[in-house]
């Protein structure tokens, strides 16, 4: 009975770790979560290592069963609902309101929450790009023009691209996409400022959560995961910078240099 | 003058809980998200009247991880929610356009120097994450209990 716990709870730990870890939680709040659930089942002798892309999860004493388990979780998008939710179950559970099966199945759900729908996701980046447009110097117009370049952007890369192209392919011609239509739409006279149309449009490309997310575990001294993160963070943003360049430099090349 | 930052904390305000949608932040805290992101760009905006645009990235960022610190505590729930959503209107976003723009324009003088100012605002955000993160979070709680 006390064997079949201890493999239980350390299940629930590294299931949890899995999920936060595949969320793009820091790696600190990854270990601390694995080390809470299993100390809160009786596990003692737990001992997780996080990277970014895995976890490696081991426990066993004298007193204690061994247990020992790789997990790989390959970089993927923000998912901030099961981060926030695995954060309440785990202190659910440090409160003793689960027992370690149903801590797993509740794990699970989360596992399985469904995202927002892509409607909302679509709309949302129109909206996103219209506001930054605005915030960065923009006028009304400007702003409608991005708010029509965020729809197609996430049109485009949830719709056409869906995990099919490589995040350096997704990026570079995402950013390209949007800037060939600023372009073209300021060539039919919508809009007034190119440049504030074009950054409003990337802004939902740039890797904010990869950037904050790196510093977090720098600071917490995760240094490997940290630099994978930035490294991310960075080959994101230069794709969208060559992506946006390509796309100006064509068109200075075809159209003489008309509009710019 | 006046008018347009109200408008601005409007326009950072629901592009910053549009960002919030996108990260799949749960539905109840896109208030908050929304308040962040709104007070750390009118930060940014009234300090840009007396600092460069480095510091003034800075001291805004500060005020948008306090902020993010202190509602986690307060709510109990991970500070990322905030502080993800939050820092997005600061994110040095023209800073890339630009020096791209600059790059293959071939005004590699003026490429340089937006490459460079993007580089700074980046490390403001990065110095004002470490400082703030540094703070204890027993901070945090009593200054809730204090209200």
């Amino acid at each position: 009975m006390e064997k079949q716990d201890n493999r239980e709870a350390l299940d629930a730990a590294s299931l949890a770790g899995d999920i936060l870890l595949a969320s793009g939680a820091e790696i600190f709040r990854v270990e601390e979560t694995i080390f809470r659930i299993a100390r809160a089942y009786g596990v003692e002798s737990s001992d997780a290592f996080v990277l970014s892309s895995g976890i490696f999860l081991t426990a066993g004493s004298e007193r204690e069963q061994d247990f020992a388990r790789v997990r790989h979780i390959p970089l993927s998008a923000a998912r901030l609902d099961k981060v926030t939710a695995v954060n309440q179950l785990s202190r659910e559970i440090e409160e003793g309101r689960h027992t370690p099966a149903e801590a797993r199945k509740r794990l699970l759900e989360i596992q399985h929450m469904p995202p927002k729908p892509k409607s909302h996701q679509v709309l949302a980046s129109g909206v996103g790009s219209a506001c930054f447009c605005f915030l960065f110097g923009g006028d009304v117009v400007d702003s409608a023009a991005a708010f029509a370049a965020g729809i197609l952007l996430y049109l485009y890369l949830l719709y056409l691209v869906r995990g099919r192209l490589s995040k350096i392919a997704a990026n570079l011609s995402g950013g390209a996409l949007v800037t060939l239509f600023g372009i073209l739409l300021y060539q039919c006279g919508i809009g007034h400022h190119l440049g504030e149309m074009i950054i409003g449009s990337i802004i939902p490309l740039v890797p904010g959560v990869a950037f904050t997310t790196a510093i977090r575990d720098i600071a917490d001294e995760d240094y490997i995961a940290g630099a994978v993160r930035m490294l991310d963070a960075l080959l994101v943003t230069f794709c969208i910078a060559m992506g946006v360049g390509l796309v100006i430099m064509a068109w200075h090349h075809f159209a003489g240099g008309t509009l710019l | 003058m006046s008018v347009r930052i109200l408008w601005e904390f409007l326009a950072a305000f629901i592009g910053t809980i549009a960002f919030a949608l996108l990260f799949q932040v749960p539905k109840k805290y896109y208030g908050l998200c929304g308040l962040i992101g709104g007070i750390g760009w009118v930060c940014y905006e009234v300090f840009l009247l007396w600092c460069s645009a480095p510091v003034s990235t800075f001291l805004a960022n500060v005020a948008v991880v306090f902020l993010s610190r202190l509602f986690a505590v307060r709510i109990k729930c991970p500070v990322t929610v905030f502080l993800i959503s939050g820092i997005f209107p600061l994110v040095p976003g023209a800073g890339i356009y630009w020096t791209a723009y600059y790059i293959v324009t071939n005004e590699l003088e003026l490429a340089g120097q937006r490459g460079f100012l993007t580089l700074k605002i980046a490390v403001a955000i990065v110095l004002s994450i470490l400082l703030v993160f540094e703070f204890p979070q027993g901070l945090f709680r009593k200054f809730w209990l204090k209200k």
